[in-house]
């Protein structure tokens, strides 16, 4: 396993977590140990059923684990009080697909993601309008999501992760369903979060070429980081 | 974009369901707000015969099915009449005779000539009846005109063809609508020698009108006392028994119009199991899915509840129509009823949507996102 980076405080740092499903048939997780830096852009890999997407929601708070400790930024997600707070603030989300909600506008599923943040009302279809303009979505802003292609929407799925400014983006497959020209469109996004805002990334994927974008790759083998 | 506006929009992306859910609310609330309505018009009709006589209260026999069957004889009244406090004790004997098709429930009162003036009567045309005259009759001011029928006309009612002596007013259309009888006359006709239905008091000054009712209540265990029409349940055990009726029927429809509601909620909230999902995993709290799907199950209640009433409306002008019911039914819309509706229709909003949003907000994210 590669030596953690020379940071005071790590961004995310797990120890021995597992997770059981199916009343402990099945191992997803089983004793992962990770560490990834603050403004580190890190890729997860590793075969389908190896446990990746189970990793990202322990780490987004989306579920618990059954063992071991869990730290993102200050938070300890083992005794996290109100998981609700901390997915609205101190992560942004990006899953490979269904994303986004199709009744409403491209603007209004960013929007959404801020009603109950500290953002006042008056200022959040702005913000949003803003973000759409950061991923370069600027025009399409009162378009659905059914009116978008693949690699739109998941710009779009993007932005709203960003809308109450997270430190930390998880993504899961966010170009697996996408064709090679949005796949680099949607991996410079990253890489430009990362270098202007100091956002840590992420990026889960099962495609060599997309992980060779990151900084780091973690591989993942049966419910483990294997050394690399 | 805000909590309502959100809610709007999924329950326009949804058109048929919404539709359903608030037709079934409208129809909850049409089928409470036209009994509520159409009882209280049926209690206020029968209570109506307590105002005619200007009292501070009324003195009735206890327990009766219908006031109008209410009974007190000769020594009844006089206890009445010498009960410490009565100024004046005036005894009436009320019946209600189908005059013809447009007056299926004509109001006629036995009173003695003597006590007219006490019972607030005034004879505005010809004269009062003689005592004990056996075929003259006098007609409230609204009869008379309804009927088209002048002093010195003949009008057939209670049993014989009667002559029109007076036209009188009382000053409230209730008895300005039907006929005064000589006391005896009407009492002979109806069998009933030396019985009156009602007794009208007035209090004399300087006494309490709350406490002379209470003595005579405790002096005459047989005999209640009845000032506003809400106290009328006290002689009139058919109004209780239909407020009952009234008070049943709206639980039924609420709890009816309640499992409607949340089985369709339940359906479609199912299939909105990944859109919750969603909005936890991007930081919503349980509350706020909650207070989302209520929300627009409130919409529905309200949109529902308006066409309810309005229905309600359209429904009793329909039955009240009808020949069978023309001039029985008289639906009274008052705040009350259009009140007892939208509590129904927003009972059953809550009641039906509470458990399946919070079924659908307690799903954990994961679980919720992984739903096909
Ligand atoms: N809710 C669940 N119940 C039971 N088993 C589950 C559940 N979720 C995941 N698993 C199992 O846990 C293991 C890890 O699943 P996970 O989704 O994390 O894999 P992954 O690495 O993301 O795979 P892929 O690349 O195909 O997305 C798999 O064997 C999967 O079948
Ligand atoms: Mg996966």
């Amino acid at each position: 396993m590669n030596e953690p980076p020379a940071h005071p405080t790590p961004m995310i740092e797990t120890h021995d977590v597992v997770k059981v499903y199916a009343d402990g048939k099945v191992r997803a997780l089983d004793g992962v140990d990770l560490t990834v830096g603050p403004g580190e852009f890190v890729a997860v890999t590793g075969p389908s059923g190896c446990g990746k997407s189970t990793l990202l929601g322990l780490l987004a708070a989306l579920d618990t684990p059954d063992s071991g400790t869990i730290r993102v930024g200050s938070h300890d997600l083992v005794r996290l009080q109100d998981s609700d707070r901390f997915r609205r603030q101190a992560v942004g989300l990006v899953f490979q697909l269904h994303n986004l909600l199709p009744r409403l506008t491209v603007l209004e599923n960013v929007e959404i993601a801020m009603m109950g943040s500290d953002r006042p009302r008056g200022d959040r279809a702005g913000h949003a309008a803003r973000l759409l303009e950061g991923v370069g979505l600027g025009a399409m802003a009162d378009r659905r999501p059914p009116q978008l292609s693949g690699g739109e929407r998941q710009r779009v799925a993007v932005a709203r992760a960003l809308a109450n400014d997270p430190p930390l983006l998880l993504a899961d497959e966010p170009t697996g369903s996408l064709d090679s020209r949005s796949v680099a469109t949607v991996l410079a996004l990253f890489e430009g979060l990362r270098a202007d805002r100091g956002v840590t990334v992420v990026l889960v994927t099962h495609d060599g070429d997309v992980a060779a974008a990151a900084d780091r790759i973690i591989p993942m083998l049966d419910g483990r980081v294997v050394g690399a | 974009m805000t909590l309502f506006t959100l809610a709007v929009g999924n329950l326009r992306a949804k058109k048929a369901r919404s539709a359903g859910i608030a037709f079934a609310v409208a129809l909850a609330v049409m089928t409470v707000v036209t009994l509520s309505v159409v009882s209280s018009g049926l209690e206020q009709a029968a209570a109506a015969v307590l105002t005619i006589g200007k009292a501070d209260f009324t003195v009735a026999q206890k327990g009766v099915s219908d006031i109008i069957y209410s009974s007190l004889d000769d020594r009844q009244v006089a206890a009445v009449q010498e009960s410490p406090g009565v100024e004046s004790a005036v005894g009436v004997l009320v019946e209600t005779e189908r005059i013809d098709a447009a007056n299926p429930l004509f109001i006629e009162i036995g009173i003695q000539p003597g006590d007219l003036s006490a019972f607030g009567v005034s004879v505005i045309a010809g004269r009062a009846y003689g005592a004990d005259a056996a075929d003259e009759v006098m007609l409230g001011w609204q009869a008379a005109r309804d009927l088209g029928l002048h002093v010195g006309d003949r009008f057939r009612a209670n049993g014989t063809t009667n002559t029109v002596v007076g036209i009188y007013s009382t000053g409230i259309s209730y008895g300005d609508l039907g006929a005064m009888f000589p006391l005896p006359a009407i009492q002979a006709y109806n069998r009933v020698p030396g019985s009156v239905t009602l007794v009208f008091v007035k209090v004399a000054s300087g006494y309490s009108v709350v406490k002379v009712q209470a003595a005579l209540e405790s002096a005459h265990p047989e005999l209640t006392t009845i000032r506003t029409a809400s106290e009328f349940g006290r002689a009139d055990r058919n109004i209780v028994f239909l407020r009952a009726a009234v008070t049943g029927s709206t639980i039924l429809a609420l709890l009816i119009g309640a499992i409607i509601v949340g089985n369709t909620m339940l359906l479609s909230l199912f299939e909105r199991t990944r859109e919750f999902g969603l909005l936890r995993a991007i930081g919503w709290s349980r509350g706020r899915v909650v207070t989302l799907v209520v929300s627009e199950s409130l919409l529905l209640a309200v949109l529902g509840s308006s066409l309810g009433v309005a229905l309600s409306y359209l429904v009793t002008f329909a039955l009240e129509s009808l020949p069978q019911l023309h001039g029985v039914l008289h639906a009274s819309f008052s705040e009350g009823a259009l009140l007892r509706g939208l509590v129904v229709g927003m009972g059953m909003a809550v009641l039906g949507s509470l458990y399946p949003a919070i079924r659908a907000a307690s799903l954990t994210p994961v679980k919720a996102l992984s739903h096909e």
